[in-house]
């Protein structure tokens, strides 16, 4: 009977040991840099999360961002101003009823496949759209508006709208409005999933992928359109490019500081230290656009369909001691839905409610959460004043599974409630939100015009209105933001529904502006941030130094 | 190795002085006993959240330091002893509950079944134990009760063939025949003299598999199959505190410690109990 294995605890505690103590590269003489731009080597990168998806329509990761950008490219991208900058397309003019938006595209653009990108290229992807299940969350809110696309001549392609949207320019900004190789839309044989099979115009080509280890691209040699925001021209610097899907953190920065990975994203604030401590190392930071890390609150399910409990909730969370206990003051609190980068972001929201936990318990027993269970819950008619948060681990980053804990911890604390998190695979999650069995909903979303968040999530159709709000005068307001060209009229719009969502019915419990870091070695060059969006970038910029 | 058949004179007790390691190990047992029997005698709210003081070190108010939610990890050790050891008792209680009745069952049943069940043993034997635990735990999901049906399910081979084997030197035993021949009826003779007699070696074959029982339930813990947070489980204490090992190696270290210790007390202790039983130590 000689079976007993302590060599798991053993392993694990050899394992604490060791990277407890690993010394951090010795500081040489005279700290080297990437130089200037060099082509040719390989780069291995760590990130935080492997796509769900390697088709850039289906694109659902703020995370996953950095891999679209190697293989696909959108008729537009940004410019640090928030603008649109001209890319696969040359220029768009806009009729004067607003209905109308037509683009000159570039003429020396083929796929990797070698089919040329042309008008017909770009109604193939957008027909694409128009297939029943292929995705409906894009087909009701940045589509909804969209009649035809027209191709006038080969470089001309028309966008005829049944009423004005300026979210279709954002839209052609973003992945899912990457160009596909109309071929690959034929022939893929999982369309859905994407991967090599898949042809794009962009610096790179996937050529490998092993599921839950890397994915592996290599340079187009033949590429020569990038953006006028882009710092060159012509194919990438770097030969081939390795991801390498390193979910823990710790394991991510023990990869970089002992130099098998050449740079990662996703460090979180208790690992900045050793980053920052090294000089062999950088880091840098990057503010997302786009809403901002919430707890949606469900109001279709009881406790959640009483505001005095929405509200108690929200007064029960001490934000700011949280933030600083996960993230050790580098998160940027959030008070409104919209992210604070954001032209739309309402101001005067800031520390008008919130951690308030005298309120918080007199909004309970207002509601009738009086007595109290041995575990020291609220109770009502027997039941507990439980709430339950389903977290998909695909989608967890930052820390929000310790940053759930922590509200867990401070709602019990302050007033008695029970958020039950549970963190579930991909499909379990779909399940539950499917069958309405959860209270809080959590997402953060990158879009770069923020108008496309709060129809995704508020609009009484938007594909994750996870919430049930249902409000005529909410749908209008979100309506006219999507309508209008005009900046101010957009701004006041999306005031109304921050103040409808945030201060009158308390449907949101915004907690922070999700943000990215990349620590790299420093013979790393060109890697950063793409504009507007503050997500990290592809690699086509980058470099390794000798 | 083969469990040797009880020899009368290792039943008799010996008056000699514990050596150090039973000592030591008796000490530590006694320690997570109580931390199981009463956890509030050393330490208060095991979920109580201080984020102004997370990842705190070691110091008098902390004596393990606070964890990256600022929760006291001494208070989680204590209270996570009764988590830990109870998934790893009520395992056992499982495998040998559920052991005795299949070994008893193979063992005087006629050829065909017998067979059947100890090929039976043998496939699940076969299957390393934390694999058939997440193999169950797949299929009915995770939480406190299954994980204890899966290590109960995983561990029970090992009971059921020893009881098996016992089984059939008994029923061949002159007080089992003269039994039959005095016409005793089949449940009496089962309950009154087969089953008493099977059942010497079970004690420190369970003492050794709780240790073991513990050790998979803090791995599948640490994996996230087991309790769900907050509940404080040393495997899943282990887990949490991975993340933070550069800057707060107590967090998962001592949470790590309290599993070893325990695992190698009840073992060391389990071994000892062998010992004695088979006569080494005469």
């Amino acid at each position: 009977m000689r079976r007993i294995r302590p060599a798991v605890v053993i392993t694990v505690l050899a394992l604490a040991l060791t990277s407890a103590c690993s010394p951090a590269s010795s500081g040489a003489a005279g700290v080297p840099d990437a130089g200037q731009p060099v082509s040719g080597g390989s780069l291995t990168w760590a990130v935080e999360t492997e796509p769900i998806t390697f088709n850039p329509h289906q694109y659902a990761q703020a995370k996953a961002r950095l891999l679209v950008w190697n293989t696909f490219e959108a008729l537009l991208t940004h410019d640090g101003q928030g603008g649109y900058v001209p890319w696969l397309a040359t220029g768009y003019d806009v009729s004067s009823d607003g209905k109308t938006y037509t683009f000159k595209l570039r003429t020396d653009v083929t796929f990797s496949d070698g089919e040329k990108f042309d008008a017909a290229a770009v109604k193939a992807n957008i027909d694409q759209f128009l297939v029943e299940g292929y995705n409906p969350g894009v087909l009701a809110v940045q589509l909804r508006y969209l009649d035809k696309v027209e191709v006038v001549d080969p470089a001309t392609v028309a966008f005829h709208l049944k009423q004005p949207d300026v979210l279709l320019l954002d839209f052609l900004s973003t992945p899912q409005g990457a160009q596909i190789s109309p071929k690959s839309l034929k022939e893929a044989k999982n369309l859905k999933a994407g991967g090599p099979e898949l042809a794009g115009t962009g610096p790179f080509v996937l050529d490998r992928y092993t599921a839950g280890q890397e994915v592996h691209f290599v340079r187009n040699p033949r590429y020569n359109w990038a953006p006028s925001t882009a710092k060159h021209q012509g194919p990438a610097y770097l030969d081939d490019i390795t991801y390498r899907f390193l979910k823990e953190s710790s394991v991510r920065v023990g990869a970089l500081t002992s130099g098998q990975v050449q740079i990662v994203e996703g460090v979180p604030a208790t690992d900045e230290a050793l980053i920052t401590a090294n000089p062999q190392l950088t880091l840098s930071r990057g503010l997302n656009s786009g809403s901002a890390y919430s707890y949606y609150l469900n109001s279709a399910n009881a406790p959640f369909d009483d505001l005095r409990v929405r509200q108690a909730f929200r007064e029960a969370v001490d934000v700011d001691a949280v933030l600083d206990g996960v993230y050790r003051g580098t998160a940027t609190r959030a008070w409104s839905v919209i992210g604070p980068t954001s032209p739309f972001y309402d101001k005067s929201l800031e520390k008008t409610y919130g951690g308030d936990a005298a309120e918080a318990n007199r909004l309970l027993d207002e509601a009738g959460w009086t007595a109290r269970d041995a575990e020291g819950f609220r109770v009502k008619d027997g039941r507990r004043l439980t709430v339950r948060l389903v977290q998909s681990a695909p989608f967890v980053r930052d820390r929000r599974d310790v940053l759930a804990q922590a509200v867990q911890a401070a709602v019990k604390q302050s007033a008695g409630i029970d958020l039950n998190v549970a963190l579930v695979d991909q499909g379990t999650a779909t399940q539950a939100l499917a069958d309405g069995a959860y209270e809080v909903f959590d997402n953060s979303r990158a879009d770069t015009d923020a108008g496309a968040a709060l129809g995704l999530l508020l609009h009484s159709g938007g594909a994750i209105n996870r919430i049930g709000v249902k409000d005529p005068a909410l749908d209008t307001a979100i309506e006219q933001g999507q309508a209008s060209g005009d900046q101010a009229k957009r701004t006041e719009a999306y005031r109304q529904v921050q103040k409808f969502v945030i201060t009158d019915q308390a449907l949101v419990l915004p907690l922070y502006a999700p943000a990215d870091q990349l620590a790299a070695s420093v013979k790393v060059g060109g890697a950063g941030f793409e504009p507007t969006a503050g997500v990290p970038g592809s690699a086509y910029d980058i470099w390794l130094g000798k | 190795m083969t469990i040797a058949l009880p020899r009368p004179e290792s039943r008799r007790l010996t008056l000699r002085r514990p050596r150090p390691g039973i000592a030591a190990a008796l000490i530590v047992l006694a320690l997570v006993g109580t931390a199981v029997a009463w956890p509030a005698l050393f330490a208060g709210d095991p979920l109580a959240a201080d984020p102004l003081h997370v990842l705190q070190a070691p110091s008098a108010a902390h004596w393990f330091g606070t964890d990256q939610l600022g929760r006291d990890v001494f208070g989680r050790v204590v209270h996570g002893a009764r988590h830990s050891l109870s998934i790893g008792v009520a395992a056992t209680v499982i495998a040998v509950g559920a052991g005795i009745l299949l070994g008893l069952l193979a063992g005087l049943t006629h050829r065909y079944a017998d067979e059947a069940l100890s090929r039976g043993f043998d496939a699940l034997a076969a299957f390393p134990l934390v694999l058939l635990a997440l193999l169950f735990i797949a299929i009915a999901g995770t939480g406190t009760t299954s994980l204890i049906v899966a290590i109960g399910i995983a561990t029970l081979p090992h009971y059921a063939r020893v009881v098996r084997a016992q089984t059939l030197v008994v029923r061949q035993a002159p007080y089992v025949t003269h039994a039959v021949a005095f016409g005793a009826s089949r449940t009496r003779l089962v309950l009154r003299h087969v089953l008493p007699n099977v059942l010497g070696p079970i004690p420190v074959l369970a003492m050794i598999g709780l240790g073991e029982a513990v050790l998979i339930a803090a791995g599948l813990s640490f994996l996230g199959l087991g309790p769900q947070p907050p509940s404080p489980e040393w495997g899943a204490m282990l887990s949490e505190g991975r993340g933070y090992l550069h800057i707060a190696w107590w967090a998962s270290v001592l949470p790590g410690a309290a599993v070893t210790a325990t695992v190698i007390s009840l073992t060391v202790i389990g071994r000892h109990l062998q010992g004695r039983f088979e006569g080494r130590h005469q």
